[in-house]
């Protein structure tokens, strides 16, 4: 199930930021995504560790904390997709998959 | 999803954009009417850069992003791709479109009474006027390189119509 969705800017600012859980969770994952917009500038800025994922839009798991996974989409005008989930199960091509759903 | 408009309307917006800013809002400063066109080419460019990105794995270099300039965002726009392009490996590049589809449709006023024909009064008006509709389009290419992050200067250059070449000098 998906928590959180975020779109941040390509200066880090957040342009839209929709939590579906309740309310005193929502700060939680407000840090949550900050923190991932951490783990997406060294995605891209390292590209050694990149690998062969340097030129994709989606840049697959972020980082999974105690309950959440947290997936992240980046598009060619550095726009950056945040998703938050907590569904365990979930595997990366069913994501991939969401994301350009999403933006249209 | 959108809808669709017939390209005289198109073609008619922008003569009388041009001619609006030039003839009413700014009468009697060019370059502030000249400001004023490249900024809305330069929204309209940044945000169709954004559009037209949407499904494509991201640039590696700088190089890269002046080709989808000149083929994807260019048949986009007009329905055929850069025809020419060259570039000093220094920053500036040159697009040249030998058939700009906005200026087909512009004629030069050539009429015999006004002596000789090459009284250079009335040919650097012409170029002025010409100059004033390719504002758009730079500011066009310009809204889409800064937004595809690649701050840059677009500038027109028009020596023989109907071909037209765009100068990008990227800032470093």
């Amino acid at each position: 199930m998906i928590v959180c969705v975020a779109v941040v800017g390509h200066q880090n600012n957040p342009l839209y930021i929709q939590s579906f859980t309740d309310a005193d969770d929502a700060l939680k994952l407000h840090h949550i995504v900050h923190c991932s917009l951490d783990v997406v500038d060294e995605r891209v800025n390292n590209p050694k560790k990149s690998g062969p994922t340097l030129n994709d839009t989606f840049l697959g798991l972020l980082y999974p904390t105690e309950n959440y996974k947290v997936y992240g989409y980046l598009t060619n005008t550095k726009v950056k997709f945040i998703l938050v989930t907590t569904d365990l199960d979930v595997r990366d091509a069913d994501v991939r998959n969401e994301v350009p759903c999403c933006i249209c | 999803m959108g809808r669709e408009v017939s390209e005289s309307c198109i073609d008619n917006l922008l003569m009388e954009m041009v001619s609006t800013y030039c003839n009413r809002f700014y009468a009697n400063k060019p370059e502030l009417a000249a400001r004023r066109i490249e900024a809305i080419g330069y929204q309209v460019g940044h945000q169709l850069s954004e559009r037209y990105t949407m499904e494509r794995p991201r640039f590696t270099d700088h190089l890269e992003a002046i080709k989808f300039i000149c083929k994807d965002f260019w048949s986009e726009l007009f329905k055929k791709q850069i025809d020419n392009l060259k570039t000093n490996h220094r920053g500036t590049f040159v697009l040249q479109d030998n058939h700009f589809r906005w200026l087909t449709r512009m004629s030069i006023d050539q009429s015999p009474e006004n002596g000789a024909s090459g009284e250079p009064s009335i040919i650097a008006d012409d170029k002025a006027v010409e100059s004033m509709h390719l504002y758009f389009p730079c500011g066009i290419i310009r809204g889409a390189l800064s937004n595809l992050g690649i701050p840059c200067a677009v500038s027109a250059d028009i020596s023989n119509l109907p071909a037209c070449s765009f100068v990008v000098r990227i800032k470093a």
